[in-house]
């Protein structure tokens, strides 16, 4: 049994950091409008089928298809918040949620529409050959160039948005959105541009995750967006959602729960453990582990 | 409404005969059929967001434990339906009580995250636990009802057997849940709903118990979620874990949100639109080749440009709002301009 052990680490680690990658947009969002962005799923689905489409019908090369997917994720996500919540910040929570769950099915079902519902591999031969070599191994685990690759490019993206939004006017000026939208307003942070950006830049993340996962397990479908973002969702109310520390914690903290819960439990209950750790962290930590208290406006 | 009350009448007669009229055809029934199994879901759902305010995401797991409680009794057991549909609805609503209490003192959006998570259980449960279920297999074998109809079915009539007692049987379904939810709306008990839905402040200030009130809601909500579900059960008589996935749950609170939040009759004309737009996107679909989900496409759409423009459905609950204690919305109204800027500053 311990043998296991090692490989399902560092297999959740690895799910852990793409779970974060994807919880830190929900929580930015979420520390900003207080929304729940249900279409945020979709838009990680539709990282990883753009990018597979820049690569087969335009013919980039597998890193330049990465940015142009990326740029074109974080187009979306400007223009859902543009065309679907803008419209309806003065509305009740709930006509903003059911907008949200409206549009993650449309967009969902426009992945279906374009690209089919079957599953597609990720074009291997645009992959960089060296990545699914192994990079390292020690005491019977073998870790490939991929999943270095991963751990490398989270890591990067999550030191970048800590210096955005720690070092950064526009960072300083979300923090202050989540704090209070009128008083931002009045020292003059244009507010439908900082929720804008907000969104572009979680969209974008999101859009490295999807691409990730579906070089990682070379497959991608259009309700991918789905079941990945109930994790990441799950990961940012773990860590407690509105803070970007947390989705970090809150995602390597899931998917090694994941990985071993699969391993060691069941495997069939692979998804229920986030639902599971969803509910019960809802239900006795609303906070989560690095949130401050919920004021419950009930 | 009150002008149109003898067509609605003629109308409603003119339905209940169809099946027994000779051009009557088997898929039509089966259509109004499966609208009437949504209108009981609908009317069920309704009572959460559009009574309480709060959003339920995962009504279908409810749908689901009614449809296979339904399904195990009367595979293993051979229990009646008349017996079966009671205990199905107990299920449901202990498992609404188990589900409510803990979590119905949760905000709206965290809310709607446990409900949704605890349909998608449901699912993972349905799928996994084979001994009880046969898993992703379906459960076959379910016995159909056995009505005596056969004095409203003419000889010549015989091919309609089967749908008609169970069009007769949707239809007593539908009455019964609409008069007893039109009785709980106008009683202590839907006043204290709407009260909570206008202004939970307000109304706890009123002496309103509100995690008592939302709970007997949420239970009697998946009551009659497991109602539809055990009619779904005897009617289809084969059930996979399939059939209880979030787009169920999706469809009918479209049907809600197209309807009316909080409006009986809204979630019943929202189940009809629904239904017949499904017929004919799913024709349309087949014709363009492809697969039938994608109706969804269109469903998403519809509820992005509802809350859009129509945040209150097509037949929003103005006489439901205007029912409810007046003093209480008086008193809401108040508070809200009172506490108003205080308020807004959490946010």
């Amino acid at each position: 049994m311990l043998e296991q052990l090692l490989p399902q680490l560092v297999n959740g680690l690895t799910l852990g950091v793409i779970y974060a990658l994807i919880a830190v947009g929900y929580t930015m969002v979420y520390g900003v409008i207080e929304l729940i962005n249900f279409a945020h799923g979709e838009v990680y689905m539709f990282g990883a089928f753009l990018c597979v489409t820049f690569i087969t019908a335009v013919g980039m090369p597998f890193y330049l298809a990465i940015v142009a997917a990326m740029l074109c994720c974080a187009a979306i996500g400007m223009f859902l918040d543009l065309v679907a919540y803008k419209p309806l910040r003065k509305a009740p929570r709930l006509a903003a949620l059911i907008t949200a769950i409206g549009m993650s099915i449309f967009l969902q079902n426009l992945a279906m529409v374009i690209w089919g519902s079957r599953p597609l591999p990720f074009v291997q031969e645009a992959v960089p050959a060296y990545l699914n070599e192994t990079a390292l191994s020690f005491s019977g685990v073998y870790l490939t160039w991929l999943q270095l690759f991963i751990f490398g490019v989270t890591t990067t993206m999550m030191i970048g948005l800590m210096l955005i939004i720690t070092r950064t006017r526009i960072g300083t000026a979300m923090r202050a959105l989540a704090q209070n939208k009128t008083a931002a307003s009045l020292m003059g942070i244009n507010v439908n541009f900082v929720i804008a950006f907000t969104f572009a830049l979680g969209s974008a993340m999101g859009a490295v995750a999807g691409i990730l996962v579906s070089v990682y397990y070379n497959s991608l479908y259009p309700t991918m967006g789905y079941v990945a973002g109930v994790k990441a969702f799950a990961a940012a109310v773990l860590g407690g959602i509105g803070s970007v520390p947390g989705a970090m914690l809150g995602g390597i903290v899931l998917g090694v729960a994941e990985a071993l819960g699969a391993g060691y439990v069941s495997s069939l209950y692979r998804d229920g453990v986030a639902y599971a750790v969803m509910i019960a962290v809802i239900i006795f930590r609303p906070s989560g582990l690095l949130g401050k208290a919920v004021i419950d406006k009930a | 409404m009150g002008k149109f009350k003898p067509l609605l009448g003629v109308l409603a007669v003119g339905l209940a005969a169809y099946p027994l009229l000779p051009f009557a055809n088997e898929y039509l029934l089966h259509v109004m059929t499966l609208v009437m199994i949504y209108m009981v879901l609908a009317m069920g759902l309704n009572i959460v967001p559009g009574f309480c305010g709060l959003l339920d995401l995962g009504f279908v797991g409810f749908y689901g434990i009614g449809a296979y409680t339904a399904g195990l009794l009367t595979v293993h057991y051979g229990v009646s339906f008349w017996l079966i549909v009671p205990l199905a609805a107990l299920n449901g609503a202990l498992w609404g009580v188990l589900l409510g209490a803990p979590t119905l003192r949760l905000t709206g959006d965290y809310f709607a995250i446990v409900t949704f998570g605890f349909s998608e259980l449901v699912v993972l449960f349905l799928t996994n636990e084979i001994w009880l279920t046969r898993g992703p297999l379906g459960l076959p074998g379910i016995d159909p009802v056995n009505v005596n109809l056969e004095f409203l079915n003419p000889d010549w009539f015989w091919e309609f057997q089967g749908e008609v007692p169970y069009f007769y049987l949707a239809v007593l379904m539908v009455l019964l849940v609409y008069f007893v939810l039109r009785r709980v709306e106008d009683s202590r008990l839907g006043r204290a709903w709407f009260a909570i839905r206008e202004d939970p402040l307000a109304a706890a200030s009123c002496g309103v118990d509100i995690l008592t009130y939302k709970v007997i809601a949420f239970a009697i909500s998946a009551g009659i979620g497991a109602v539809g579900g055990a009619f779904f059960a005897r009617w289809q008589l084969f059930l996979s874990p399939d059939m209880f996935k979030f787009w169920e749950s999706f469809l009918v609170l479209c049907m809600v949100v197209l309807g009316g939040l909080g409006n009986i009759h809204g979630a019943l004309i929202g189940a009809v639109i629904m239904v017949c737009l499904g017929e004919v996107l799913r024709e349309v679909l087949y014709v363009a080749g492809l697969p039938p989900e994608v109706r969804f496409l269109f469903y998403g759409l519809i509820m992005v440009l509802i809350m859009r423009f129509k945040p209150a459905g097509f037949f929003p609950a103005i006489a439901a709002t205007a029912k409810s204690n007046p003093l209480l919305v008086a008193l809401a109204a108040r508070i809200e301009k009172t506490y108003g800027g205080r308020r807004e500053s959490h946010s």
